[in-house]
């Protein structure tokens, strides 16, 4: 309303009918949210949690499938793979997601599994390094809360590399 | 509470990260005199990195006008160590202290500085998860930060 304020007084908009209203906001050009145009494009700051979101289901889904495919590896690999969820979880709470929506994530890629342990191992040990490397990405534009939120879940990722390079040398 | 300048937050964050390698320095000295064979020379190997990390942050801090923190004589250590296990305690809580300093200056607004915090905290963290013998989901995040509160440090849809 704030381009009116020039052209009419409070008394003249209270006067206006029901009718003569929308025709004179059409005409007076008053540039505004138009709430017909679908809902507003997401903030850098979502996209990125978004994607981190994705990334992180990402690893817990390879994490399933090598230790479905490899079952000898599921006790080196579960407590990696509940702290992944943990990660996911914490990433999540951090979206508040309009009542009765549901943001939409990307899907996890289906890529077919590696065909040793060892070759298995190598993969995640590559996703993780690629997890750590866009968590410091993300780093930027984040506030210090979120940011903090990367930095650690970087660190913990760092752990895991290690923990899987003793697997894999050890 | 008035916002802190950056700068200010920005020596401040450094300061809490030098504190906390000087008490690492002076802890691994306390933790390597009860360990022996492979443990003593891994203690031996992190009490290095940790006074180069000092090192590095003593430049880092003059460098931004600021007068280091000092080392004191001696440090209060979260429990007393009397044997071998209590030593890999020990270093797990010096490492988890300065993975914890680290992360906060991935708070500050300075890019460069995230970054650098975000790197130095990787190091301690894993020598924590090999003093400990288990990995964290969270390195250096207190737990009240792990469960925000509505509208606390998170992003609307």
């Amino acid at each position: 309303m704030a381009c009116l304020e020039p052209m009419l007084r409070r008394r003249q908009l209270l006067a206006a009918s029901t009718t003569t209203l929308p025709l004179f906001l059409a005409l007076s050009a008053c540039a505004g949210p138009d709430p017909l145009a679908g809902p507003p494009p997401l903030s850098a700051d979502v996209r990125a949690l978004l994607a981190a979101v994705a990334a992180e289901q990402q690893l817990v889904f390879l994490y399933k499938r090598t230790m479905a495919a490899y079952s000898a590896l599921t006790p080196a690999l579960g407590t990696l793979l509940a702290e992944h969820q943990a990660h996911l979880a914490q990433l999540r709470a951090r979206i508040i997601e309009p009542p009765g929506k549901t943001v939409p994530v990307a899907a996890p890629a289906r890529r077919p599994i590696a065909g040793t342990p060892a070759a298995a191992l190598a993969r995640l040990r590559t996703a993780e390094q690629a997890a750590i490397a866009a968590q410091l990405r993300r780093l930027a534009g984040a506030s210090p809360s979120l940011a903090q939120l990367y930095a650690s879940i970087a660190a913990s990722e760092a752990t895991h590399v290690t923990e899987l390079d003793s697997r894999l040398h050890g | 509470m008035p916002k802190m300048p950056s700068a200010e937050a920005e020596i401040q964050a450094l300061q809490a990260a030098l504190a906390a390698e000087h008490t690492a320095v002076y802890g691994y000295g306390v933790a390597g005199a009860m360990l022996t064979g492979a443990d003593n020379a891994a203690a031996r190997a992190d009490w290095e990195s940790h006074m180069n990390s000092r090192d590095t942050l003593q430049a880092m801090i003059s460098k931004l006008g600021a007068a280091p923190v000092a080392a004191s004589a001696a440090y209060q250590l979260p429990f007393t160590v009397h044997d071998a296990p209590s030593a890999r305690r020990l270093a797990a809580a010096l490492e988890d202290g300065v993975t914890r300093a680290y992360l906060g200056l991935v708070a500050v607004t300075n890019r460069t500085l995230r970054t650098f915090g975000a790197l130095a905290m990787q190091d301690p963290a894993k020598r924590a998860a090999a003093w400990r013998g288990s990995t964290v989901a969270f390195p250096g995040m207190p737990a009240a930060a792990l469960s925000p509160r509505r509208g606390a440090g998170r992003a609307r849809a």
